[in-house]
């Protein structure tokens, strides 16, 4: 059995001239954008440019034009995905709803549901975040507990999301809870589209161990949502968060979230690096160009329909690893002053303490590997 | 998959697995009988017409069968010489490496070779052979030059490449065949009244070790997409590293899973990791490719990386 056969990476249009749209857009912004910044570029937030791409249209690019849509292919917003992470263009702010959010309501979401929230995620002004965990939910996301009755009035819910990326930043939260009291597990459980001006919703800061503001607590009491707040099916929000992993597991930001420390390295060594920095460079090189290789296969995967999952807990698994390992190997190889202010010095210092995040978004390593070695018949 | 391409693998297939134990002596004729050399060679002068992508499908379908004889170094000569406009002599052609060393030298009826941007072929008589052996067993033969070269031309080519590209495909069939016998110890082998396979910690070492086998098959795939549009310098500098990385982390997890039985001369899994770790250092060492691929991107600088990348994968956009 061919574990990773490639599968071509055929966008349809001007590919060229989508890069170059997504080139001179980042160009007119970049002034405003520090060194850090541009770091991590999916988690950094600039309302102004999130804005500017949905005007040139690069925001919800491959729904309906109804709702505020382009109808372009998902391969070509793939392209524009690459473009910005390689940039390291500050595209926190869109991200989930163009990503994620959005595709979900188009799939599942009720007409409402899609004329409120879609036009305005594709302008770059809606911004949504994602109610997974819990403070007893983590890995084991089945274990949810956080309810929403069923009333008369509405849905009343009552618990505690934490860990939720961007919630401060954002309107609404696509939350996962338990919707049938008494259910265990994977069923029993349904999506909810909360706003998060909504009465009886605190939202607190964890501040991570950078010194930087993206992980939030959300604590639920006695919020009271209209009967259409739900998304989809009632019962069946496993398997509609599961696809919607799928979808996340597999693009280039989990491969590209450090391009920046790897630009910074090529440009501080110059053009006649000694042997080893050389190949320190080709190291890295060869392993983010396989990487690449593989995402936009699995990304065709994706967009001929079919479901690759270990394809997409692969690309994660060795995308952590490589992006983890990055900094490390750069310390140990160069004498980088950690307290400096170049960008290199500045990069290294935010990537070595970042990177313990990589693995944890999307899956530990543990959890990918338990996909992987389910799909491949091993357990 | 083309129709060409798939005739091609039917054959390849049933060829490859009735030489899975077949010595050299026994399996070069019956490869060279059914004409894979001039795999590579247009049409019009002979050949079968194929591009890389066929290659790359005969070449893993060698590597998982652990085929013991020459396939890749006679395709690859074939293709150099038609594309210098040279005739081929008749019976088995192999490469000499920058090295040096020619795979299978001592067997070759002529040895082609590529110094200074000159393809030049030597027929027996014109070389020396000083016997040596790959990790594998198989001849890896250190060649001198004795006499005159038959003929000669200029040549834009890299023949290390060509051969480096060669070893990415066949080690992406013997990645698998290594990972599949691994599969089938542990589903089989019970320890503790249960298979090996019901150990999380087996299964996790597994599942790593199949990343390994998936980064050298997308490798080797892109590499293939990338001759085929006529330059992969970029291409294979990345796809031979990142194989050196793959045998780095995947053999000794082939070999850990298996415990003593894989350890053996008569099980089959030293087959395909023997070969795996001298292909790592043939045809160009995970340091000699590194480096390469690092000078040409400290050339492009931080932002000429991406750009170069982008544009590479775009001209394959048709």
């Amino acid at each position: 059995m061919q574990i990773f056969p490639l599968h071509p990476f055929r966008p349809k249009g001007d590919i060229p001239a989508l890069r170059q749209q997504v080139r001179d857009l980042v160009a007119a912004h970049e002034h405003r954008w520090s060194v850090l910044q541009r770091a991590n570029c999916w988690f950094s937030f600039d309302p102004e440019f999130s804005r500017a791409m949905g005007a040139a249209g690069l925001l919800g690019m491959v729904w309906p034009k109804e709702y505020g849509g382009h109808e372009r292919t998902m391969l070509e917003r793939y392209v524009v995905l690459e473009e910005l992470l390689a940039a390291g263009a500050p595209a926190g702010l869109h991200w989930i709803a163009d990503r994620q959010t959005g595709a979900l309501l188009v799939r599942y979401g009720t007409e409402t549901q899609k004329q409120k929230y879609l036009p305005g995620m594709a302008r770059g002004e809606i911004y949504a975040c994602i109610g997974l965990s819990e403070p007893n939910s983590g890995s084991d996301l089945a274990s949810v507990r956080t309810f929403a009755k069923k009333t008369p009035e509405g849905w009343l819910v009552n618990g505690q999301k934490v860990w939720t990326s961007g919630a401060h930043k954002s309107h609404a939260a696509l939350t996962l809870l338990r919707t049938e009291e008494g259910s265990e597990r994977q069923q029993g459980l349904s999506q909810l589209m909360i706003d998060l001006d909504t009465p009886g919703i605190t939202i607190r800061p964890i501040i991570d161990m950078t010194g930087t503001h993206h992980f939030n607590e959300i604590f639920f009491e006695d919020v009271l949502l209209p009967h259409d707040a739900l998304v989809g099916v009632e019962g069946q929000g496993w398997r509609q968060v599961t696809a919607e992993l799928a979808l996340e597991r597999s693009g280039p930001e989990r491969y590209l979230s450090s391009h920046v420390l790897l630009v910074a390295l090529i440009d501080a060594i110059g053009p006649d690096p000694k042997a080893d920095i050389a190949q320190l460079i080709g190291r890295l090189t060869a392993e983010m160009w396989t990487l690449r290789q593989m995402s936009m296969s699995t990304a065709a995967k994706l967009d001929a329909g079919e479901d690759p999952i270990v394809e997409a807990a692969i690309v994660k698994d060795l995308g952590n690893a490589y992006e983890q390992a990055l900094p490390r190997l750069v310390q140990a190889a160069l004498d980088v002053d950690l307290a400096g202010n170049s960008a290199l010095s500045q990069l290294l210092a935010y990537y070595l303490l970042a990177a313990p995040s990589f693995s944890l978004r999307g899956g530990t390593p543990e959890v990918l590997r338990g996909i992987i070695a389910k799909g491949l018949g091993l357990r | 998959m083309s129709e060409n391409r798939q005739l091609l693998v039917e054959m390849a297939e049933g060829l490859f697995a009735d030489l899975a134990h077949v010595p050299f002596e026994d399996a070069w004729p019956r490869i060279a009988e059914a004409g894979f050399a001039t795999l590579l060679v247009p049409a019009e002068q002979g050949g079968f017409g194929g591009d890389w992508g066929d290659v790359l499908a005969v070449l893993r379908l060698s590597g998982l069968n652990a085929v013991a004889a020459p396939l890749a170094e006679p395709i690859i000569a074939h293709a150099l010489l038609a594309q210098a406009g040279m005739g081929a002599p008749d019976g088995l052609l192999t490469l000499v490496a920058a090295s040096g060393r020619a795979p299978f030298g001592r067997h070759a009826d002529a040895v082609v070779a590529l110094r200074d941007g000159t393809l030049s072929l030597y027929a027996k008589g014109a070389f020396a052979v000083e016997e040596g052996h790959s990790l594998a067993g198989e001849p890896s033969d250190l060649i001198s030059f004795t006499g005159p070269a038959a003929a000669s031309a200029a040549c834009g080519a890299d023949l290390d490449g060509l051969g480096a590209f060669a070893r990415v495909a066949q080690a992406s069939g013997a990645m698998e065949a290594a990972f599949t016998l691994a599969i089938d110890h542990v589903n089989t082998r019970v320890q503790f009244g249960k298979p090996l396979a019901k150990f999380q910690a087996v299964q996790q070492a597994l599942a790593e070790f199949s990343e390994e086998a998936a980064a050298v098959d997308a490798s080797a795939a892109a590499c293939a997409a990338a001759l085929d549009a006529g330059d992969a310098a970029f291409e294979i500098a990345a796809a031979k590293y990142r194989l050196g990385l793959a045998v780095d982390r995947g053999v000794p997890i082939a070999h850990r899973v298996h415990g003593a039985i894989g350890f053996t001369m008569e099980y089959a899994l030293n087959r395909f990791t023997r070969r795996l770790m001298h292909w790592r250092s043939e045809f160009g060492s995970d340091a000699v490719w590194a480096e390469a691929l690092g000078r040409k991107v400290a050339a492009l600088g931080g932002h000429g990386l991406w750009r170069e990348m982008a544009a590479r994968s775009d001209r394959l956009i048709a």
